[in-house]
């Protein structure tokens, strides 16, 4: 313990912090600090995008985005805790009498200040970056409304429906033109239903005589899967459709389609 | 406030009030008056009522349930006291002795008893049957959803076994650690002759055994099919079922409320002289700051009940968007109890790490204060974040931005705990027992549910996980992963106070990997699941969330089966295990300086404390 006593007699802050940093046991606490945070960089960088579905709008993108960076920023402070508890756990001690006694460190204030204002700036990067976001959305769903196509998506225990106001269609399947704003209007026939057009990235509830709005941006074509995440009773699990985000020429078949069919999807 | 002498128990007689009623009354001659009284009011009720009618079948089977209940209490003599404070009178010292159980042996765990000591057991098996029954349901739940259009159980039942399991393991969890340390061993933590208010503490237990049976019911009733989150107008159109879980949570909160005024008044009024509050065992303080908090929170869940019982009985129409009610409005109140709530779980169980962490490290717990601010920094505005729940509800979008900041700055307090934890650990030597492995795996868990809460407090994340199976994921780390591996740290360390036996090692170290490893497997697959797009609830799936289900699935066998070896060890050591010195693990907490069996008023001489109980370590100079 010698070395360690000797970083309390060092002349300067600077001399303290260099024989600290020489001491055996703190090396090898930065050498699992490395590997830690190494470890939740990659898994933010290649798990997310490994698990979550193909990016189809803009609001999945910065989901996606959220949970990668996250993940990395958060990396270096799972990294300290992860490290240190690991640097303890290899040196126990074992048997059925206590070791001796470790050394009586009551607090560090310089330790607890640090400590507390890399978790108030992590804090303020995770609002900054959420608040950011959110006001992208909301000024983004107000500049697109007047281009937005209208879809009114109505749950009712156990099936998604739709209706395309400008075209006058009943559908059970949700498909867009990408690259054209969407605006869904949902309301539920009966009980709380959640409206989750997964590769989308949008979620919003389906209330009774309630109509709420969710907005979303196309940005790639691609099959989309329409599920209910609000448990809403027996069938709650078969509540889903499907549909697609596909090319306008694609869509305005579609919609041709389900016209010529007296508006009402067959 | 009922003192008892404290003279030592050796030279006091054993009392046998003879001629008191209290002497006739147990938990036998509860169950058959409340049995009598809620066949007797559901057949008064029923007689001349349109039973097709749901509003009339609801209002027998809650006033039944409610009847049960009261009449159990009535019948195991919880009324006695109040009956004579009526007639001017109380009960007398002989009877209070017999209350509190003196020279009864056994039979005082089956009676109206007010000795802390045996509530605190009574709890402990009451959350072990509670986990026991809890976790049956999760293993149906997960065998269920092992593969991709299974049938093990129709999707009623499944609906079922997921409020069910919920509700249950809610209850068990708030109870998991205050019940039973809390009971037991804080009041000699703080050098207490009893609790405050002891009869009380004996009603805080029986209005909860009251409840067992009423949520059992459920089950013979068609079940809860809404989740524990109960949501109207869901729970207005459920079945028989749903009044089960209304009458369940109005008696449940009646039970917190007593304990929560017991615990907070019996810390705040009988520290033993010289425990000054920066003396107090961080135990202590956790457990106070989360009854507290419990205190606001579950009267709110009650009023929301009561309005639900309301809505189903009269047609009251609080959540009925037909007659002008909101199902936000129930959202609202559920999620105002609701978020505190995880806190009233998780507190605790960090507190009790926190206790062990220094005692087999040898070195104090660092930064005493940090702790305290990280518990009550975590409690302030737990109360502030309740409508994160309901980013997507669609109600006032406008509050998204602020309830997102408030919550991620509960990341603030909560990282103070790691750092008083790892701040202990630091430059440590730790004894590898049971009780330490916990404090790791602790670490663990809590690590990953904290940065995963992260990502689900910000709204644009929360857009895609809300609903998810991943949002499981995370709260099963925080209250499973974190406040029950608390738990079960808090039990191997104090077993041998509260049972006189050392809890099996081998025993609890296989336990110990199977649940740990077996944890970290089933939510892993969760999480999976969840990121792939899988909602969560669902009795059924596609076949693209297979593999992460499979997973999941597997780890939940191992996490089951290392809860049995959890569970025989402790029954084997009860019965026959090692018998434990006065002070095993060389603690300086004052529950560690009475022998085994406690003595009635705990010490034979009030304790003076002139220290901290930290004081563990050598000088660095």
């Amino acid at each position: 313990m010698a070395d360690h006593e000797s970083e309390l007699l060092a002349p300067t802050p600077g001399a303290r912090v260099s024989t600290f940093l020489k001491r055996k046991d703190v090396s090898q606490t930065l050498l699992l600090w490395v590997f830690f945070t190494a470890v939740f960089v990659v898994l933010g960088l290649w798990a997310y995008p490994k698990w979550m579905p193909v990016v189809l709008s803009k609001q999945m993108q910065a989901n996606e985005d959220i949970m990668i960076w996250f993940t990395v920023i958060s990396a270096p402070i799972a990294g300290v805790v992860l490290s240190i508890a690991a640097k303890s756990f290899l040196n126990m001690h074992r048997g059925d009498t206590p070791p001796e006694d470790g050394v009586a460190i009551r607090t560090n204030g310089p330790v607890v200040i640090v400590w507390t204002a890399t978790s108030v700036l992590f804090c303020i990067v995770a609002i900054v970056w959420g608040l950011v976001a959110l006001n992208t959305e909301s000024i983004a769903a107000a500049t697109d409304a007047p281009k937005s196509l209208i879809v009114d998506v109505t749950g009712s225990q156990w099936v998604w429906s739709f209706y395309y106001p400008q075209q006058n269609i009943h559908t059970h399947t949700l498909n867009l033109p990408v690259n054209q704003p969407v605006t869904f209007n949902v309301m539920s026939a009966d009980v709380n239903h959640s409206f989750w057009p997964v590769q989308l990235g949008v979620k919003i509830d389906a209330n009774r005589l309630v109509t709420t709005v969710a907005h979303a941006d196309p940005t790639a074509t691609g099959p989309l899967d329409v599920k209910c995440a609000e448990l809403c009773g027996l069938y709650h699990a078969y509540m889903e459709t499907s549909g697609a985000v596909e090319s306008p020429t694609d869509f305005n078949n579609w919609v041709s389609s389900i016209q010529a069919t007296g508006g009402v999807q067959q | 406030m009922t003192t008892l002498s404290h003279a030592p128990a050796s030279s006091r007689p054993i009392p046998n009030p003879k001629k008191s009623l209290i002497t006739k009354l147990n938990m036998g001659t509860g169950i058959v008056v409340g049995v009598i009284f809620c066949w007797g009011t559901y057949f008064a009720m029923k007689a001349g009522r349109d039973m097709t009618d749901s509003h009339n079948v609801n209002k027998v089977l809650l006033m039944s349930m409610f009847a049960w209940s009261i009449g159990f209490l009535i019948g195991i003599g919880a009324f006695i006291g109040p009956f004579r404070w009526l007639i001017g009178k109380d009960l007398t010292d002989e009877e209070q002795l017999y209350l509190a159980g003196d020279g009864q042996g056994w039979k005082r765990y089956f009676k109206y008893c007010t000795d802390h000591k045996v509530v605190g057991i009574q709890y402990l098996v009451g959350v072990m049957a509670l986990l026991g029954v809890g976790g049956t349901m999760a293993m149906m739940i997960r065998t269920n959803l092992a593969t991709p259009g299974s049938h093990f159980v129709t999707p009623v039942v499944y609906n079922s076994l997921v409020g069910l399991h919920g509700i249950t393991m809610i209850v068990a969890m708030i109870i998991v650690a205050t019940g039973p340390f809390g009971n037991y061993i804080m009041p000699i933590m703080i050098g207490a002759a009893d609790m405050a208010f002891p009869r009380l503490n004996a009603l805080s237990w029986w209005v909860l055994f009251t409840a067992v049976p009423v949520l059992c019911s459920a089950w013979f009733l068609g079940g809860i099919p809404t989740g524990w989150t109960a949501y109207a107008p869901l729970s207005d159109q459920a079945g028989p079922g749903m009044n089960a879980f209304v009458a369940t949570i109005i008696i449940f909160a009646v039970s917190t409320a007593v304990a929560g005024m017991n615990i907070t008044t019996t810390v705040v009024a009988m520290r033993a002289k010289g425990m000054k509050w920066n003396r107090v065992p961080i135990f202590v303080i956790g457990a106070t700051i989360s009854v507290a908090l419990a205190i606001p929170a579950f009267p709110t869940f009650m009023v929301a009940m009561i309005q639900t019982g309301l809505d189903r009985t009269i047609a009251t129409g609080f959540y009925d968007a037909n007659v002008g009610g909101s199902g936000w409005l129930y959202a609202n109140l559920f999620w105002i109890m609701g978020h505190p709530e995880v806190y009233v779980i998780l507190i605790p169980g960090v507190a009790a790490l926190m206790e062990i962490a220094p005692v087999f490290v040898r070195k104090p717990l660092f930064s005493y204060n940090a702790a305290i601010a990280g518990f009550a920094g975590i409690a302030g505005l737990s109360v502030l974040v309740w409508a994160h729940h309901m980013y997507m509800a669609g109600w006032m979008p406008s509050l998204n931005g602020p309830f997102m900041v408030t919550t991620e700055f509960i990341s603030v307090p909560t990282g103070l705990l790691f750092l008083v934890l790892i701040g202990t650990l630091w430059r440590g030597r730790p004894w590898m027992k049971l009780p330490m492995l916990c404090v790791y795996a602790f670490i663990w868990n809590f690590l990953i549910g904290g940065i995963t809460g992260i990502y689900l407090s910000d709204v644009p994340a929360d857009n895609y996980l809300h609903g998810s199976m991943y949002v499981t994921a995370h709260f099963h780390y925080t209250l499973m992963g974190a406040a029950l591996t608390g738990a079960i740290g808090g039990l191997a360390y104090w077993f041998p106070k509260m049972t006189g036996r050392m809890l099996n090692e081998r025993g609890g170290y296989i336990s110990f990997w199977f649940i740990q490893i077996g944890f970290n497997v089933l939510f892993l697959g969760m999480f999976i699941a969840g990121a792939e797009g899988q909602p969560r609830r669902v009795a059924d799936y596609a076949h693209l969330f297979a593999h992460a289900n499979l997973i999941s699935t597997i780890g939940a066998y191992s996490v089951g089966l290392g809860m049995i070896i959890l569970l025989w060890a402790i029954v084997h050591s009860w019965r026959s295990g090692k018998i434990a010195p006065m002070n095993p693990w060389g603690a300086k907490t004052l529950e560690w300086t009475v022998p085994y069996p406690v003595p009635l008023v705990n010490f034979d001489q009030p304790p003076v404390v002139t220290s901290d109980p930290y004081g563990y370590g050598r000088s660095a100079k």
